[in-house]
């Protein structure tokens, strides 16, 4: 069988991965799947080299692809800050995708209810509405798992599904109804988010968040319970923390997080302005998945998520050039970011061992 | 009402079949969270080959890609010691891109003439699954080979110092259990549905994964299970064949299911059941086999 | 073969196994084994004494095939063979019982022992190996419930379930892992008896012991005292002493004795009166405790573990929930107070789990010593650390306690067995102020580190602290206690103050054969 003996080499465990060799790693995984992405694009009759300078060209064009990689990127860095707090406490907060949808649902339902509100009102609304949201939707996962014992990833999976059908029951043929009957109403011009330099505001209040969390995970009394938390519940009890809390806790400000990301995601983006078919905003859904992916790459270090969230969004953003300006077949984006998924979990490995050669 | 519950038993069928290939390596120690993306490789390969070649070369293909990918996380998890969940995370977000890209472009439905034979409007997959989980309950409690394989997952130190490979062991049970998610995956796109969509799965995956929680890894029980859950999805999915005229909107019963999954979770979790759930839970489940 | 001396000890016979010029080096340069010859007769008991650290863990791997010898050969019946994994071994004729039981706790005895059996088929036929088993019981006097579940059994018993699994695989040679640590006094007598027959039926027999020097005594014939890889001494067991196997295990004069200082007992900070509570299992663990501890006394409960001792230091530091019973200290009352508060109160626990529990191995110095700080207001402006007198707090406690580290930013999985140990006593003595709660601190420790354990608790005595000793050492308890409690089945038999305690009768308590005072 695969055995390493047998090759004549030997798995060195290391104690802590610097943060160097992190970023080393990232990077070796991430030429890897370029690599292997350069596979399938030959297959369908593509020059990787060319396709890769359209990519990135268009990704980073401020007249072309700019705003869109910052807002894709910084909606991941919501996703990936949703995903560290919890699991600085080792709880795997999957339920990014239902915090979102949550949060958007926050968010559009005061903005129906008060169009006409004054922008600045109006938009602080909207976020602590859905902040609220979300941060409820995180509680209740948070609930199920401190206080009842059920494990977070089925947990948050189910009610991710759930929060699907409720945007669905609330968008198509429902209450929030547009005119194309399967999407919603567009958003009041009030609640439409003021752009600073191609970018929603919310994006700099992703980054700020960001700088936020690791002061607090790194400084505060608090985050350094969360820590001893996830490294050992046994030991965090022996000296007087409170783990259900602390779990409820960690999952309320990762839902708050996530659910921002809503108002962020419809709001800020002018070529959406509302909630799309239930297709397309799952599609966007599914993006949140990013977050425990970069979340696991950068070590837990909500600093590292921001650059790491950018480059992600302009993967994003520029394979789309793929299918549209260079007619290769529809899904080839998607193929990318799904190969990049798989070498950077793969990749993992090299965080905890080294190989080398015996004696 | 029959047709009712025909479709009920394929659904049921989907689900035992991965369910139970789950079952087989959680009962190893291998959690596979990636069971929603093997089942979502598994119908688009059925689907693109019952396409070209016909349906039982599609749920050879689907198991054979299942397979594959079982191996991928074997080899990460197992051998790489990367976490279990990230492999299995991995894997499933992989399978949705991936998906997307091989096989939406054949939306739609099935050509003509590829159609499952129906006994009584039920696939013959429904008895093929019984066949599976009664093999299964035999393997697990009868055979030295189940013993093997408990022990593996219940303490793997133990188990290797009594001459038992362990990493063979989690090997074989993830391979197959991902096979069978492939398979379970193809007959979901072929003959269950019979037309193809994008990601056509819908959350089935994570209920099959429930399932084997709730089922306190005894085959038998996520039998019982997997009736249940196929019965209320499919009674999600068409209520009008039940009740005539059914008030409730159509995304409140979708959700039926979740709810329903997380209702037993809360029920499992009460004092009553924890303490029966913990002691059948294989105790080295998820944990990575580091030897010395 | 053997022949049967006057003491009813056998003389060894055949030479089952032999190791020569066995040596092992790790990846660093570590010498685990140097140059290491040994051999092994059938029906003889033959034990292997050392420190941790000694060699017995590599040597005891090797023999049982996990690990490979980087030079020296093995010998089986004068043939020379390689082990490359331990089903090679166990093919051979080797088996091995382990301190950590490697025993699957779901299943049952007859499941345990026929696992990977080579006669068991693809098809269990358990009625054939059912008698199989039962007449090898019966052949060596054994008596155990086929159909128990492991997790059901007892300490000894699960001993006594690895015993027969190896021998029913066949073994000729057992490898015993410090084999009476965790057994009560009843269940070593049992397990002599067993050793005795056993090696009447020529099974060479070869316990590894540490620290139960007492022990080697009663249960072998020869004794071979590794030390830094080395074979250092081979004795007879009749011709040894404890002091001198101690300093050949050390390597210089080992004080057994430490002189208890002469304290005035003050005050009393801890009343306990009819503390009860359950175990995990929810059976009962405490049975109505009572006691009380003095500023300047050690009380020293003695048991053998599973007796209750864990739940009682559980419940005291506020981990366990107090059924009836009231816990009342300085005055208040906080039988079921949590445990922050008592933290703040100055009740420090020292608990028998090390790495993992008393100490986080990802963590460094610096942020385990912090788990004792972080509510303290000192150490803590508006929420946030204050990180500056954070280190240098830790910088102190880290040199007083001499916690051997490159720097304070170590990760403490970096520290060996003693001074993860240090680090532990610096985190948490001082920020005791009352009552220190040490629940079994010498476990798994050398002698140097033991030594230093017990010198610090002498030093919380002198300080005017009371400290409640929880120990399965007897030796330990008697030298350190002012007053000793053994307890069985949740149960103190007795509180005796230790210029009357004999350790015979402490012994003979902790079993439960003597009613009591």
């Amino acid at each position: 069988m695969i055995s390493l003996e047998a090759l004549k080499l030997k798995l060195e465990r290391i104690p802590v991965v610097s943060g160097g060799q992190a970023v080393r790693i990232s990077l070796l995984s991430l030429v890897l799947s370029f690599i292997i992405f350069s596979v399938f694009l030959s297959i369908e009759g593509a020059n990787p080299i060319d396709a890769y300078t359209n990519i990135f060209s268009f990704a980073f064009d401020p007249n072309l692809g700019l705003p869109t990689t910052l807002h894709r990127g910084l909606f991941l860095l919501f996703s990936t800050l949703a995903f560290i707090i919890p699991y600085s406490a080792r709880l795997w907060n999957v339920g990014m995708e239902g915090q979102f949808y949550l949060g958007t649902i926050g968010a559009f339902a005061v903005a129906y209810s008060l169009p006409t509100l004054h922008p600045a009102l109006l938009i602080s609304l909207m976020l602590l509405s859905g902040a609220l949201f979300g941060a409820g939707y995180g509680a209740l996962a948070g609930y199920l798992r401190g206080k009842l014992n059920v494990n977070e990833v089925v947990g948050c999976l189910m009610l991710n599904n759930i929060a699907f059908w409720l945007i669905y029951l609330l968008t198509v043929g429902g209450p929030w109804a547009g005119i194309a009957e399967s999407t919603s109403r567009p958003l009041p011009p009030n609640a439409h988010a003021p752009m600073i330099f191609y970018t929603p505001f919310t994006s700099y209040l992703a980054v700020g968040i960001a700088v936020v969390l690791y002061i607090f995970l790194s400084k505060s009394v608090l985050g350094y319970k969360i820590r001893v938390l996830g490294n050992s519940p046994t030991a965090a009890q022996h000296i007087g923390i409170n783990a259900p809390r602390t779990y409820i806790l960690v999952m309320t400000i990762g839902g708050a997080i996530a659910g921002l990301s809503g108002y962020h995601m419809w709001a800020g983006d002018p070529a959406f302005l509302m909630i799309p078919r239930p297709e397309a905003y799952k599609a966007i859904g599914d993006l949140t998945y990013w977050g425990l992916i970069i979340g696991l790459v950068c070590l837990l270090n909500s600093l590292a998520a921001v650059p790491l969230s950018i480059f992600i969004g302009s993967i994003m953003t520029g394979s789309t050039v793929l299918v549209r300006r260079l007619r290769l077949p529809f899904g080839l984006d998607v193929l990318f970011l799904g190969l990049v998924s798989i070498t950077f979990a793969a990749f993992q490995f090299f965080y905890m061992y080294r190989i080398r050669r015996m004696k | 009402m029959w047709p009712f519950i025909a479709r009920s038993l394929e659904v049921a069928t989907i689900l035992l079949i991965a369910a139970i290939g789950e079952l087989l390596n959680q009962r190893s120690g291998v959690i596979n969270v990636g069971i929603e993306g093997l089942m979502l490789l598994g119908a688009a390969a059925g689907f693109i080959t019952a396409s070209i070649w016909g349906l039982i070369p599609a749920f050879v293909i689907g198991m054979m890609i299942g397979g594959l990918f079982g191996l991928i996380h074997s080899i990460l998890s197992t051998s790489l010691k990367v976490n279990q969940v990230v492999s299995g995370m991995g894997i499933w977000l992989f399978a949705m891109g991936f998906v997307t890209y091989w096989a939406d472009r054949y939306s739609g439905p099935l050509p003509r003439g590829v159609v499952s034979p129906r006994i009584y409007e039920l696939s013959p997959m429904f008895f093929i699954a019984l066949i599976i989980v009664i093999v299964m309950w035999f393997i697990l409690s009868k055979t030295h080979l189940g013993l093997k394989i408990k022990s593996v997952g219940e303490n793997p130190f133990a188990a290797e110092v009594s001459g038992v490979k362990v990493i063979r062991t989690r090997y074989l049970c993830t391979i197959i259990g991902g096979m069978l998610a492939g398979l379970s995956g193809a007959f979901l796109s072929t003959t269950y549905l019979g037309a193809w969509s994008h990601l056509p799965t819908k959350g089935l995956g994570w209920i099959a994964f429930a399932l084997v929680m709730f089922s306190l890894w005894r085959p038998m029980i996520l039998l019982g299970g997997s009736l249940i859950f196929g019965f209320i999805w499919q009674f999600a999915i068409s209520p009008e064949t039940i009740y005539a005229g059914i008030p409730a909107p159509l995304p409140i019963l979708r959700m039926l299911p979740f709810i329903a999954t997380i209702a037993v979770l809360i029920i499992i979790s009460r004092e009553k059941f924890r303490k029966k759930w913990a002691l059948s839970k294989p105790e080295a489940l998820g944990e990575p086999y580091i030897k010395e | 073969m053997g022949y049967e001396d006057m003491d009813g000890k056998i003389e060894g016979g055949e030479t089952i196994l032999e190791v020569r010029g066995l040596t092992k080096i790790y990846p660093g340069g570590v010498v685990a084994l140097d140059n290491v010859d040994l051999e092994f007769k059938s029906g003889e008991i033959h034990a292997i004494l050392g420190e941790n650290g000694a060699g017995k863990t590599t040597l005891m791997n090797i023999l049982f095939g996990v690990l490979q010898p980087d030079r020296g050969e093995i010998y089986m019946y004068g043939r020379k063979v390689r082990f490359r994994s331990p089903l090679d071994a166990i093919n051979m004729g080797i088996g091995m019982v382990h301190q950590l039981r490697k025993l699957i706790p779901a299943h049952t005895v007859l499941e345990n022992i026929i696992l990977g059996h080579p006669r068991a088929g693809r098809i269990l036929d358990f009625k054939k190996m059912r008698r199989e088993v039962e007449e090898l019981c019966g052949k060596y006097g054994f008596r155990i419930n086929l159909d128990a579940r492991v997790w059901q059994l007892s300490a000894g018993e699960q001993q006594l379930v690895e015993i027969i699994r190896a021998l029913y695989r066949g073994a000729k040679i057992l490898i015993l892992d410090e084999p009476t640590s965790v057994l009560t006094p009843l269940e070593a007598e049992a397990f002599l008896n067993s050793l005795k027959t056993m090696s009447k039926q020529e099974i060479a027999l070869v316990p590894f012991v540490t620290h139960k020097l007492p022990e080697v005594f009663a249960i072998s014939d020869r004794v071979t005292i590794l030390r830094k890889g080395r074979v250092v001494k081979r004795l007879e067991t009749k011709d040894a002493t404890m002091k001198a196997l101690a300093e050949y295990m050390v390597g210089r004069e080992v004080l057994f004795a430490l002189s208890k200082p002469k304290v005035n007992i003050g005050e009393e900070i801890l009343r306990v009166e009819n503390l009860s509570a359950m175990n995990d299992k929810g059976l009962p663990a405490i049975r109505g405790v009572s006691f009380t501890i003095r500023e300047g006394e050690i009380f020293g409960v003695a048991g053998v573990s599973g007796n209750g001792q864990q739940e009682l230091a559980e419940v005291l530091a506020g981990l366990r929930r107090a059924e009836t019973g009231k816990i009342i200290f300085m005055g208040k009352d906080i039988t079921n107070a949590p445990v922050l508060e008592r933290l703040k109160m100055g009740i420090g626990y020292i608990p028998s789990e090390r790495l993992g529990v008393g100490v986080i191995g990802g963590f460094s110095l610096v942020e385990n010593i912090l788990m004792s700080l972080y509510f303290d207001k000192e150490f803590v402006n508006r929420g946030l650390l204050n990180y500056k007198k954070i280190r240098e707090y830790a910088e102190k406690v880290v040199s007083e306690f001499e916690v051997v580290a490159p720097s304070i930013n170590t990760k403490a999985a970096h520290l060996s067995g003693g001074n993860l140990q240090r680090l532990v006593l610096s985190r948490v003595i001082p920020r005791t102020s009352k009552l220190l709660i040490a629940n079994l601190p010498t476990t798994g420790l050398d002698v140097a580190a033991t030594e230093y354990v017990r010198k610090r608790l002498l030093d919380c005595k002198e300080m005017g602290m009371g400290v409640l000793l929880i120990s399965d050492d007897l030796d330990e308890v008697l030298q350190l206690s002012d007053r000793i409690a053994p307890i069985y089945e949740g149960r103190f038999v007795s509180i005796i103050p230790a210029e009357e305690a004999k350790k015979e009768v402490v012994g003979a308590m902790m079993t439960g054969a003597y009613p009591g005072r």
